[in-house]
């Protein structure tokens, strides 16, 4: 499912713009850009935002006493037309036809092109082989990447059909990363067992 | 060199001061007080009389002078379409001569299926018919009042194709600034009059075919029409001459009159009210046959504004009442206070041409010229203003 379009690219991430303003991707859900028949950049959203289309206006006040959540953009059609949502996603690998490539991409993937969200197939050959946790943990973003971390666990544990043994092997994973960080590896680990 | 803020703060301080020292709220009281001890009948008469020989512009009373209308609560689904514009005038420092029309509109459907349609166009003028209303001769070049009446008939353009994709009905077109086209009446008659107006009156035309009410809206107005008009109250001489009047009381407050503008002396108004409706004495309007341009004004929540209709607008009293009621709905829609029509807004968003895409416009001229094998970086002058070099 087409769920944005780039309009910022980098070797390590790119942010898009969602298409529908108050249904960005969750934090942590794969998602692919189809840069060639067969071949798709895999990234994790790392964060999400909505504020005004032009720089240079800020969102105001909308809701009174009896107009609220919902019904505000329905008494405020136009704001569908001058917000925004953007959520950034962090480069991980590439599905290339049947192998799963997990590292940065050659080249940052082209402006403008599309965001799919990521097929339940595709998350679970994706997540098989766990050497993107590196990735994850080693890219500066705007949230402190151990959350970004627990999300996409939470999220891929259900994409796999609650898969135990799989989510017993991230945590191990993530536990042999964050060995040297006990604060950093409670919250992971935290995040997870309250979740799932 | 930066601004030698300290030479103007005495004289912004004595300027305040000397504001300050005019006691407006206390004329503002009594200005009230004329206005409801009016005959609006003698009133009316006076003026009839007078009228020729009268130095400023005064309102024509067709109802109450001092009325106040109550809002009217809205139907359960409308729609309100509005449209500005904005422009890149011609630059006589640039090679080429050229102007950029910028029009925004915003059609915005509530209630059963809200819907917003938003969108903007833009063209760039540059022949020879384009750029002088006279191409034959080179004379009335479009620039300043000529100029600024291009952007109000691409604004009406505008205005009109927006409100024909809009199926919700009832639906009123708003338009921001005057209706009452001021800046042509210096303008040749016959010839630059004539020109603009056709145009224009042939979609006041449209408007007043499809039945779509055709009303704009000016916020913080400076008129002084209704005011002008208790100042003919007030005199009592047969000959409006201010020159020659003898000092008096009423000549004191006569002159007082001159600081006061019609959207303080109606501040009475309260949230949602409007004033009857008058008309405006501007000698174009004679031209506008049965378009004729009537005002009121409007507390429409935190500001009074003055809008603008044909008079067939604001004689049937259920449209003046569905606009009266739509436009108060736009001002509790509003994101900001003293609040301003959305539709407004997102039509003015639509047309502005940031500093930014100004320099873009006039890089991409450049730049078609260097590949035309035309080197010009603009005039000397120009040059010494973009480098600023020490």
């Amino acid at each position: 499912m087409r769920i944005g379009e780039i309009v910022e690219s980098s070797s390590t991430h790119f942010v898009a713009e969602s298409l529908d303003l108050r249904r960005p991707p969750e934090l942590g859900r794969l998602v692919k850009v189809h840069l060639e028949e067969g071949r798709d950049l895999c990234a994790v959203v790392c964060h999400g935002e909505t504020g005004s289309l032009d720089p240079g206006r800020r969102a105001v006040r909308r809701s009174t006493k009896e107009v609220y959540d919902d019904r505000v953009y329905r008494e405020h059609p136009q704001l569908e037309h001058v917000l925004r949502t953007e959520f950034t996603s962090l480069a991980v690998g590439l599905l290339d036809k049947e192998v799963v490539h997990q590292g940065l991409p050659s080249m940052p993937p082209p402006l403008h092109y599309s965001v799919y969200g990521c097929e339940k197939e595709e998350t679970t050959r994706f997540s098989q082989d766990l050497y993107y946790f590196r990735l994850l943990l080693g890219v500066p973003v705007r949230i402190p990447v151990e959350l970004v971390l627990a999300g996409h666990l939470r999220w891929v544990y259900r994409e796999r059909g609650h898969d135990e043994e799989w989510l017993q092997e991230a945590a191990r994973e993530v536990a042999n990363l964050l060995k040297q960080d006990y604060e950093r590896l409670a919250t992971v680990l935290y995040a997870i067992e309250r979740d799932t | 060199m930066p601004l030698k803020l300290d030479l103007l703060g005495e004289r912004i301080a004595e300027m305040v001061q000397a504001s300050a020292a005019e006691n407006r709220g206390r004329w503002v009281e009594r200005a009230r007080q004329l206005l409801n001890s009016v005959d609006p009948e003698e009133l009316r008469a006076k003026l009839e009389e007078r009228v020729v020989r009268l130095p400023w512009l005064v309102a024509v009373l067709y109802g109450n002078v001092n009325g106040a209308v109550e809002v009217r609560g809205c139907p359960s689904s409308f729609s309100v379409v509005a449209a500005d514009g904005s422009y890149i005038a011609p630059d006589r420092h640039s090679p080429l001569r050229f102007y950029v029309l910028n029009t925004g509109y915003a059609a915005f459907s509530y209630g059963q299926h809200p819907s917003a349609l938003l969108d903007s166009s833009a063209q760039l003028y540059f022949q020879e018919q384009d750029l002088y209303l006279d191409p034959l001769v080179r004379s009335a070049p479009v620039e300043g009042a000529r100029l600024s009446a291009k952007m109000c008939l691409a604004e009406m353009r505008a205005l009109l194709e927006a409100a024909e994709q809009v199926e919700g009905r009832p639906l009123v077109a708003l338009r921001d600034g005057s209706l009452i086209t001021w800046g042509l009446q210096t303008e040749d008659p016959a010839f630059v009059q004539e020109q603009f107006l056709k145009e224009f009156l042939g979609y006041l035309d449209r408007f007043h075919t499809l039945g779509i009410p055709l009303v704009s809206y000016i916020s913080y107005p400076g008129a002084r029409d209704v005011v002008n008009s208790l100042r003919v109250w007030l005199c009592t001489r047969h000959e409006v001459d201010c020159v020659t009047c003898p000092s008096s009381g009423a000549q004191e407050f006569c002159t007082a009159l001159r600081e006061i503008r019609d959207r303080d002396l109606f501040g009475f108004l309260r949230d949602g009210e409007r004033s009857d409706v008058f008309g405006s004495k501007s000698a174009i309007l004679n031209r506008y046959g049965p378009h004729r341009i009537r005002f009121l004004y409007m507390n429409v929540g935190g500001e009074v504004v003055r809008l603008e209709a044909p008079q067939w607008v604001t004689s049937d009293s259920q449209t003046l009442n569905l606009v009266q009621a739509l436009i108060y709905d736009q001002a509790r829609r509003s994101g900001t206070y003293p609040p301003y029509p959305p539709a407004l807004q997102e039509a003015h968003e639509g047309a502005h041409i940031s500093v930014s895409d100004r320099r873009l416009v006039q890089l991409l001229v450049e730049r078609s010229l260097a590949e035309e094998g035309i080197i010009y970086g603009g005039s000397a002058k120009s040059g010494s203003k973009a480098r600023r070099g020490v």
